[in-house]
């Protein structure tokens, strides 16, 4: 197997007695669209300012192709960023912006002139070179420090939530426009957002950062099919939490009670059980069934506190009978919910594989 | 809104005239001596008799006005050239630095603007006398910048605040050094505030006096040290000509400032 393209390796940043990250590490491919996902303050955009070189890590090693990052400032280590905020230089055209790392690098004009044109095409903003910064929209901003901060071909391309600005339906558009860009240059881009939709419509795969950690990794259906921590299964997909109990676990798998002393069979398990100790069982709204109770009851057993109506599904709120919410996602006109009221008395059930125990 | 001006009845122009009496009080003294520089009566009677050049012709022909009205524009040009350099250093310093104490340095740096200017005046003489810097342009020069400095600190200051600093990451980013992004984006994204400093700088030397009375000697006056020592020993006209001059240089260079910060703005 060859070297991955970008090695951090056990990054920690402390400032005095509070750490911001922790023990942070990730191998890149060459290419990748990988994003850091996690709330303010999971040490998500401290990693990345440490591989801008804008902070400098208290521990640990940054490797790109190889070679160490840490010892080269900002100006030399050719990396491309995109801020959180508008910063195209406001005394300066969308031309001349653009052209700014390139005078920098003292390249000839005619080389510089037909790279701006070029970047320009690549964010679709042609015609735009001799606006003022001042004079084009938030998303446009961010579209010309695209293209400023790929005018030089820098192998990685950093962006700390670029679109955080912007209303949603401009931030969708502008997701794609990034997709697009991805795969036209094939520069390796790592992303900050807090937004999962964001991270699950752009990546290839996800860091989890909780706490300074990075919780798990992988691509957006592994996180949401198999989240390995209480926090993943929370911030990806829509969840809800039961208390239970462990009667025994075996092989990554967990026999659980709940309230009512019905148990559950071979449930994934997640964290260290021990039998008889307190857990929580994860469960997915649109993974749970649900019918109204008729003679025995299969399932668990709710009462319908609320019906929404959100377009092409329907949002059914329930209240178990130990008084836990669980909500269940059905699509619009599914046979359960025709005449279905407040307050109706209905039995909640699902297949072991879709639920998980997190201790 | 609470004070609606269309909406305050007769109020208004009861507004109106309070706004119009203290235009006048302010102004009317200065037209007062445009008005008499150009009049003919040299014991400065108001209404003037008559008008006439001749005040000013007298100030252009006299070596000693013009070379008061030189020395004043040397020291101020010089003082405004350091108080911006000095401010712009002492800004990072205090914006960006992450220090303890900054807050009370910062209030240092500005105490000559509250402190009154004539105790100032008798330190620095005190103190220039030790080390032999009465008289001399370069104790001209350091007592006008203790007086300029708070100005350009403050609107850099200002300016640097209001300039976020990620932009300048960005340039670095982009491969340029932490100085080259400052010269090539930060100094100018902000120059709006240097040039208010370098307007006020140059305003704060050039017109004045109390600090100067004590710096100057009889072969280094300014401009408002010699208007002050003439008004004392023959009232001339002269002196009504030569404030008219300084007033209108003042003028100048408010408009210059309200022109370039407009243009510096769009």
């Amino acid at each position: 197997m060859t070297e991955p393209f970008l090695q951090i390796q056990g990054i920690r940043k402390a400032y005095g007695p509070v750490v911001a990250v922790e023990n942070v590490d990730l191998q890149v491919r060459r290419g990748e669209f990988l994003t850091f996902l996690g709330p303010s303050g999971s040490g998500k955009s401290t990693t990345l300012y440490i591989l801008a070189g804008f902070e400098d890590p208290t521990a640990g090693n940054i490797l790109l192709d190889g070679r160490s990052l840490l010892s080269i400032p900002s100006h030399k280590r050719n990396i491309g960023m995109v801020f959180q905020r508008y910063t195209l230089f406001p005394h300066l055209s969308v031309g001349e912006n653009i052209a700014f790392p390139l005078k920098v690098r003292r390249l000839p004009k005619a080389e510089v002139d037909a790279k701006v044109k070029e970047m320009l095409r690549l964010v679709r903003l042609e015609g735009f070179e001799d606006r003022r910064p001042a004079q084009m929209s938030g998303g446009q901003q961010q579209r010309v420090a695209l293209a400023r901060a790929l005018a030089y071909d820098p192998p990685l391309l950093l962006m700390d939530e670029p679109l955080s600005a912007l209303d949603k339906k401009l931030r969708e558009e502008i997701q794609y426009e990034i997709r697009r860009i991805h795969q036209q240059t094939e520069v390796t881009i790592l992303y900050v957002t807090h937004d999962q939709e964001e991270a699950l419509r752009l990546s290839d795969r996800i860091a989890v950062f909780s706490k300074g950690i990075i919780d798990q990794i992988g691509t957006g259906p592994e996180l949401y099919s198999n989240p390995q921590t209480r926090f993943v299964a929370e911030f990806i997909g829509d969840s809800d939490f039961l208390p239970c109990k462990v009667l025994s676990a075996s092989d990554g798998h967990a026999t659980i009670s709940l309230g009512d002393g019905r148990a559950l069979d071979r449930i994934p398990l997640h964290g260290f059980a021990s039998a008889g100790g307190k857990a929580a069982l994860m469960l997915r709204p649109e993974r749970l069934r649900l019918a109204r109770i008729s003679g025995e009851n299969a399932g668990i057993a709710a009462t319908v506190s609320d019906i929404t109506f959100l377009g092409n599904n329907i949002h059914v709120s329930t209240t178990t009978d130990d008084g836990a919410l669980v909500s269940v996602r059905l699509p619009f006109g599914h046979e359960a919910i025709a005449g279905l009221n407040r307050g109706d008395r209905v039995q909640l059930t699902f297949d072991a594989g879709s639920a998980h125990v997190f201790c | 809104m609470l004070l609606d001006f269309q909406r305050l009845g007769w109020w208004k122009y009861a507004l109106l005239a309070i706004s119009l009496l203290t235009a006048a009080f302010l102004l009317l003294p200065i037209l007062f001596i445009a008005a008499l520089s150009f009049g003919s009566s040299q014991w400065l009677i108001f209404p003037p008799p008559g008008w006439t050049l001749k005040w000013y012709a007298d100030f252009f022909a006299d070596p000693r006005w013009l070379q008061s009205a030189w020395t004043s524009f040397q020291i101020a040009a010089i003082v405004t050239v350091l108080s911006v350099l000095l401010g712009l250093v002492t800004s990072f310093g205090l914006v960006r630095g992450k220090f303890l104490f900054r807050e009370t340095l910062r209030a240092l740096f500005l105490t000559p603007m509250i402190l009154p200017v004539v105790v100032l005046a008798v330190g620095l003489y005190a103190f220039f006398l030790q080390i032999g810097l009465n008289g001399t342009m370069l104790g001209f020069v350091i007592a006008h910048l203790v007086l300029a400095l708070p100005f350009s600190i403050l609107s850099i200051g200002k300016a640097l605040e209001g300039f976020d600093k990620s932009i300048e990451d960005a340039a670095v980013l982009c491969g340029a050094s932490p100085l080259e992004a400052k010269i090539r984006v930060t100094l100018p994204a902000i120059s709006h505030g240097l040039f208010s400093a370098a307007i006020f700088s140059f305003l704060t030397s050039w017109d004045e006096v109390v600090v100067a009375i004590f710096m100057s000697s009889p072969t280094l006056q300014t401009l408002p040290v010699k208007v002050w020592a003439t008004l004392r020993q023959d009232l001339t006209p002269v002196v009504a000509a030569a404030s008219t001059l300084l007033i209108l240089l003042t003028v100048i260079l408010m408009a210059l400032f309200a022109l370039v910060r407009k243009g510096l703005k769009s």
